[in-house]
């Protein structure tokens, strides 16, 4: 397949796809159209590098990632969100035996009927900002965005036994902040 | 030996971002057979998790650039590329 070096094609054909993903990552529209912007002119000035083994929308997708992950590390960095591994706050939902201290009740809803609920949403929304700021982001980044783990650490600049960690302390906080407020018995509004 | 719900609940979170050793694997299992809490929880994360993807998938689905945003493209585009 050949390709011609066309931003404004580009923008044409990928402009939403990209926007969309820079925006689902972001949050930020105009954030999301520069990134596209410096996206597609750096594919231009870069355009013999495309090597024309993957298709032109992954080729594009490749360089926005990117400047994504630099984007949020820099975020990241200049914010100097830290958080230590030690003082696990997990420990705060278990005995000393390690057995649970408030037990997990059985959720029975489904996810298509949650994903309907307006009320669902604020609830969950207000669960995630009360975590962490740095948990809140990775957390995003994993399980909302879908993110994988290799580019978490990467724009995070962190191991992946410290990612995991962290995912682990924001899923728990998270579980347990949504079974008070929404799936624990009588809880629900 | 029982393991600590604490451990499990790692495992029941790591799971979801990564490959569990086959040690790790047979504790997993073996500790929710008899281990009501631990499903529970367990559920409850995949739940999240689905939840949340369904939500991120909805909410996002639909987004385009706006009119406005793309002629603001076109304009820095074609400033940027002609010579």
């Amino acid at each position: 397949m050949s390709e011609n070096n066309d931003p404004h094609l580009w923008l044409n054909d990928h402009g939403d796809y990209l926007y969309r993903y820079a925006f689902s990552r972001l949050h930020n529209e105009d954030l999301a159209a520069d990134m596209l912007q410096e996206t597609l002119l750096a594919g231009w000035k870069g355009f013999n590098n495309f090597a024309g083994q993957s298709s032109i929308r992954t080729w594009l997708t490749g360089i926005l990632q990117h400047k994504i992950i630099d984007h949020i590390r820099r975020e990241i960095r200049n914010r100097k969100l830290t958080e230590s591994v030690e003082n696990d706050p997990t420990s705060a939902y278990f005995n000393e035996n390690g057995s649970w201290r408030e037990v997990p009740s059985a959720w029975k809803d489904n996810p298509e009927a949650l994903c309907q609920s307006e009320q669902f949403h604020a609830v969950l929304e207000s669960c995630i900002s009360k975590l962490p700021e740095k948990q809140q982001i990775i957390f995003r980044m994993r399980d909302i965005t879908g993110e994988d783990s290799d580019t978490i650490c990467k724009s995070c600049d962190m191991t992946s036994t410290h990612l995991h960690v962290l995912l682990h302390r924001a899923r728990l906080a998270l579980r347990k902040c949504l079974e008070w407020n929404w799936f624990g018995q009588g809880s629900r509004p | 030996m029982k393991h600590a719900c604490k451990e499990i609940s790692r495992l029941a979170s790591d799971s979801l971002d990564r490959k569990l050793t086959l040690w790790e694997k047979l504790q997993f299992r073996m500790h929710l057979l008899i281990c009501s809490n631990c499903r529970n929880c367990a559920d409850s994360l995949k739940l999240m998790r689905h939840a949340l993807a369904l939500i991120e998938k909805t909410k996002y689905g639909n987004v385009r650039l706006s009119d406005t945003q793309r002629n603001k493209l076109k304009q820095a585009l074609k400033k940027n590329t002609d010579h």
